[in-house]
Formats: C-alpha cells, structure tokens, sequence
C-alpha cells in the first residue's frame, strides 16, 4: 500500500479514535447520574476501542514514517496490532453483554462468554488476524440485530444513529476481512473509510442529543 | 437494549417534582402533589433532600410554604433531559 494510503487510514482511526472516546466519556458522565449497569458496559467498550484505535492509527503512522526503523520490529508491530486486535474484540464483547443484559438479563451472559473465551484461546493460533475480525463481526452482528430492536420499538433519531454508527463498523470489518483475502490496500481504506463513517453517525448522535452544541429537539 | 417498564428511578421522581416546580413558578405543595403523582409522605421526604440538595428552595409566607427551583434545580433538569436522550440512543430509559 502507498504511504499516502497507509496515512489517510491512520488519519481516519485516528479520529474515530477521538470519538469512541468522546462517547466513553459521554456514557461514564452519565453513568454517574443514573447509575446503570449498561452504561458502563458502553463506557467501559468504547473507551477500549477508543484507545485501540487511537493504537491502530499511531502504528500505521509510524509505519508509513518508518520512524525509528519500526518497519524493522516485526515483534514490536506484531505485538502492538495484537493489543488493538484484543481491545477491539474486548471492546465489542462488552457492547454485546451490555445489549444482552438489556435485552435478555443475566441468562444470556453465560453464552456469550463461552463464544468470547473460545475466541480467545483462538488468538493463540497462526491466524490471529481473520479469528479476531470475525469474532468482532459475530459480536457486532449481534449488537447491531439489539439495535435494530431498540430502533423498531423507539422510532427515535438517535437511536436510528447509533444502530448507524454500530452498522457501519460492522461493514467495516467484513471490509477487512475481504481485503485481508484479497490483499487489497485500496479496500482496506474503504474499510477504515466506513468505519470512519459509522464513528460520524455517532458524533452526530452526540450532537442531536445535545452533548456538543445547543440544544436539540429530543431535549425538549 | 431494551428494558422492562419499571418503577420510577430516583432520579426520574426528582426530574417530574423540579419540572413540576419550574412549570408552576412558585409551587404550593398541593400543586407538585398532584403534577408529581407521589404519595404525601414520599413528596414531603424527596422534597426535603431537593432543599438539602440545594436544587429548591423552600418559601413561606404568613401561612403558605411554597417551593422555587434553583439555578441549579434547572440544571439538573437540563443535565437529565440530556442523560434521557443519551440513554434513548440505546434503548435504555430514566
């Protein structure tokens, strides 16, 4: 992949870094208010995949700068993608036992963490990359069926925003996943593209609920 | 994440009495019982902790008590409306 590919991707995870953490913070100050336990699900994933991506994007850029000849640490960049790959399937598990929780209460806690300790022993293996993209498919797969429920029962805009925002990322990783196969740059920025994409939904949905900027009209 | 109704949450009976409050301006105690939908017993206890919260402020004149919310009852209000919205996105209420 150019450089020029390699920074505009580190851009891209660099900024829905900021916001999934914009979001984390969002949650955790409302947590404090009403106290729930899903919020802090949604803080708690949000924050990792934050800080994941903010991992991802500081490691493609120094990559694509070759600072300090990291290009030559295959351990270091093997290490460092493995963290991000772990935080970001933490991140979405947490989002998936937070809905199920919502949804399903306790029961559904114990299924989902036999999909996600299975998923773990698997990162062991030679295929690191596909075993963790997919399992942050399935996981998201099941986060955004959650909230495609919320949004048929809600009918509201920012719920339609965040189903938007989770959707969109799930796009992304089956975009991955396919430029993984096909080893293909240009479809690895479209992936880092729409998942960009889906991290706007949910800025937007900061913005309509009146967390940036004035007020809106769900406030009322 | 869709949630079963419920009973009130603390924080929503605090929100109904200061929305109660500031629609009424000067609300006399019998006002906020009948907009806030709570027993005399229970109002008159989150009613205290409002006072002690510094989110109302209690007024009496000659025979009248009546309650005013603060600048900072208003925003709580604000801060909940917010929270309520936030919560909405994930399917979650008060």
């Amino acid at each position: 992949m150019p450089d020029q590919l390699f920074i505009a991707n580190a851009v891209l995870s660099l900024a829905s870094g900021l916001v999934a953490l914009l979001v984390s913070y969002t949650a955790f100050k409302h947590n404090r208010l009403v106290e729930s336990g899903i919020l802090r699900f949604v803080s708690f994933g949000f924050m990792l995949l934050g800080m994941g991506l903010l991992l991802q994007g500081s490691l493609i850029t120094l990559l694509a700068l070759d600072v300090g000849r990291i290009a030559d640490r295959a351990a270091l960049v093997y290490v460092a993608s493995l963290i991000y790959l772990v935080l970001q399937l933490v991140a979405y598990s947490a989002f998936a036992v937070g809905y199920a929780r919502g949804a399903y209460g306790r029961k559904a806690l114990a299924f989902l963490s036999v999909v996600v300790v299975s998923k773990s022993e698997l990162l062991l293996g030679t295929y690191v990359n596909a075993v963790t993209q997919l399992g942050s498919v399935m996981l998201l797969g099941f986060v955004v069926f959650q909230g495609i429920l919320v949004y048929t029962r809600t009918r509201n805009r920012v719920s339609l925003l965040v189903l938007m925002g989770f959707a969109l990322i799930l796009v992304a990783h089956s975009l991955t996943m396919l430029a993984s196969v096909l080893v293909s740059g240009l479809l690895y920025l479209a992936a880092g593209s729409v998942q960009f994409a889906g991290f706007l939904a949910l800025l937007l949905f900061l913005i309509r609920s009146g967390h940036i900027g004035s007020a809106t009209e769900e406030q009322k | 994440m869709a949630q079963p109704q419920k009973n009130r949450s603390r924080i929503r009976i605090y929100a109904d009495i200061l929305a109660s409050i500031e629609t009424e301006g000067n609300a006399k105690l019998t006002r906020v019982l009948y907009r806030a939908n709570l027993s005399y017993d229970r109002l008159v206890r989150y009613l205290d902790e409002l006072v002690e919260r510094k989110l109302i402020q209690e007024v009496r004149s000659d025979d009248n008590r009546y309650y005013v919310i603060t600048e900072g009852g208003k925003e709580f209000l604000r801060e909940v409306a917010k929270a309520e919205s936030f919560l909405s996105g994930f399917g979650l209420s008060l």
